[in-house]
């Protein structure tokens, strides 16, 4: 995965707010990436861009050497379906959804069978640990192990990226720390794992960390 | 998991507004179906009570206007406007056989009833009368009640009561067997009977005739207008008039039902505003787990149009039922000229149900359409982003 000169500035307002000013990076798959830097200064719409959630005003994001730019919204929809898994600060679940059919969610645009996406649900929710909470809502789940949901949904088409945005700064340090051996694992596992993060921790355990102030990589 | 499963999910999570704006579209749609049903039913019926009249032509005053011809139709009560001299000219006519209505207005147990002057051979021939209880008039003016059969079954009146009539009481001497007509809801009496006591001595109100030959009606319109100068009007002509009528007043009513419907569309509109409102981020996560735009657009139009769906079934059902309910005291009101005595009743007309579910299923899927299409015009970061 790289990027070229990457920009996005927001001008709805009379005044153009620059959030990244040309950034140019490449993480290599299977790469273990924290990105970092204070409030504000891009590390989210950094994470966005790479995730095709927004297009960027100049430059170009390049998935397994595609440059997303070319796409269409229907061609970047099937892309983060096979290729990307999020996961938010937020959890962000179906809150009508139980936590198996949150993660069936995520199988829904694709090919596989109820059959197939529940066995699929299930392994996964074995993986973070949750499989005698299959069936409960997200309210009925604590903030650490809806996170764990929300990985094992991100986990669910098997995809090479996984893009996290603040996976832990919702949480207490005990949830915060078994959400970050969960995501140790599925970097093990051989995926390029990209953090937005402020948990020193965990940032010292990257291979690659990346810096953004003010909408520009300080240091690589 | 599937886009269905989902939406159901979705709907049934909020169970409050959903019951609401299924009532909203529940509503509108009994109504609809209601009106449809009774209208429907109102047509059929004023088609067999102008083909129980047994009458080819319908001879009136000239100024008579169309709810006159209307209270032909309805065994109302009418002017005494035509002297009998034009009864006795029409009848002369070789090929018609004719006869004479006086109507006149009487009260039965404190309700509004005609009265009928006839010839009472003339009539009993011309209408195939069947006598069910009593001896039918002997002379033309016996001092008696020959009385229709609904009328003795509502009022429960029987051979041996009395009906007063302008302050003297006439016995009823028959009770006709049952017709389907108008015939069913007078009371008869001699012609010069009813002349006497309503003092209009020498007029009837209109007559009634039939054709020897059917496809000559209108050298019979013409020789009839010959001898007197009077209006003749065929039973279709008469009949076509009421039920353009009648489709005038079911028009103004599905109007109004149709009203009812767009406030509900309106209603799903903004339920699904609001939903999309709320479920911003919700459309964001889906975005963001690959769901392409056209994904999100189906599932919001899913969703309104379960609410059509449901709503348009459950409309169905309760709009019979409300038909059901509201058909008997239509009939029974004393305002309601054109249904009076009728036997409405409601039908299970499949096109109707079928047509109205399908109507309903339109009306909210393209309530659904403007927010459909405006979740999945959101792009993932700003659903995303929505706090």
């Amino acid at each position: 995965m790289r990027t070229e000169g990457l920009t996005k500035t927001y001008d709805k307002s009379s005044v153009a707010t620059h959030a990244l000013r040309g950034v140019s990076l490449e993480i290599p798959q299977g790469a273990f990436c924290c990105i970092t830097g204070p409030s504000g200064h891009g590390k989210s719409t950094l994470l966005h861009l790479l995730g095709t959630l927004d297009k960027p005003t100049e430059g170009s994001v390049f998935i397994d050497g595609k440059n997303t730019s070319e796409l269409n919204e229907g061609e970047l929809a099937t892309l983060r379906a096979e290729k990307i898994g999020f996961v938010f600060q937020f959890f962000n679940l179906l809150q009508s959804l139980t936590a198996v059919e949150n993660i069936e969610v995520a199988m829904m645009f694709g090919k596989r069978s109820p059959k197939e996406q529940r066995a699929q649900a299930e392994k996964l929710l074995d993986m973070v640990g949750l499989l005698d909470k299959a069936h409960a809502k997200p309210s009925e789940l604590s903030g650490g192990q809806q996170q764990r949901v929300s990985i094992a949904r991100a986990l669910a088409n098997n995809p090479s990226i996984l893009l996290m945005d603040e996976p832990t700064g919702n949480l207490d340090s005990e949830s915060g720390e078994e959400v970050m051996s969960h995501i140790f694992k599925i970097h093990r596992m051989g995926k390029t794992v990209v953090i937005v993060t402020h948990n020193d921790e965990l940032a010292q355990k990257a291979e690659i960390l990346l810096e953004i102030y003010d909408g520009r990589l300080k240091s690589c | 998991m599937n886009i269905l499963k989902l939406v159901i999910k979705n709907i049934t999570r909020r169970r409050g507004r959903f019951i609401f704006t299924l009532l909203g579209i529940t509503i509108g749609m009994a109504a609809f179906v209601a009106l449809l049903s009774l209208g429907g039913n109102m047509r059929a019926e004023v088609t067999r009570q102008a083909h129980a009249m047994g009458a080819s032509l319908i001879v009136t005053p000239k100024n008579w206007c169309a709810y006159d011809q209307i209270s032909i139709l309805t065994g109302n009560a009418l002017p005494e406007s035509l002297q009998l001299e034009v009864y006795e000219a029409v009848a002369a006519i070789e090929g018609i056989t004719a006869v004479p209505y006086l109507t006149q207005k009487t009260a039965v147990q404190n309700n509004p009833v005609t009265v009928t002057g006839i010839l009472p051979a003339e009539m009993k021939e011309f209408m195939s009368w069947e006598v069910a209880k009593g001896d039918y008039f002997s002379s033309v003016d016996e001092r008696a009640i020959v009385l229709g059969y609904g009328i003795a079954e509502r009022f429960e009146l029987d051979l041996k009561d009395s009906i007063r009539i302008q302050g003297e009481e006439f016995p009823i001497k028959a009770i006709l067997a049952q017709t389907g007509s108008n015939d069913d809801v007078s009371i008869f009496l001699p012609l010069a009977v009813v002349q006497e006591v309503f003092e209009v001595e020498g007029y009837i109100s209109y007559i009634a005739a039939q054709v020897a030959d059917l496809s000559k009606l209108e050298f019979y319109e013409a020789a009839i207008i010959e001898v007197a100068n009077v209006s003749v009007t065929s039973d279709r002509q008469l009949l076509s008039a009421v039920l353009s009528m009648l489709g005038s007043v079911n028009m103004t009513l599905q109007l109004i039902a149709g009203v009812a419907l767009i406030a509900a569309a309106f209603g799903i509109i903004n339920t699904m505003m609001t939903a999309i409102y709320e479920r911003r981020r919700e459309i964001g996560i889906l975005r963001a787990i690959g769901a392409k735009g056209s994904s999100i657009f189906k599932i919001f139009v899913l969703e309104s149009g379960l609410y059509g769906l449901l709503g348009g079934l459950l409309g169905v059902v309760l709009g019979l039922a409300v038909s059901a309910l509201v058909a008997p005291l239509i009939a029974e009101s004393s305002f309601n000229d054109l249904l009076k005595g009728a036997q409405i009743e409601v039908s299970l007309d499949p096109g109707i149900i079928a047509l109205s579910i399908i109507f309903a299923l339109v009306i909210s899927v393209a309530s659904g359409l403007y927010p459909a299409w405006k979740a999945s015009r959101l792009t993932p970061v700003e659903a995303i982003s929505y706090e």
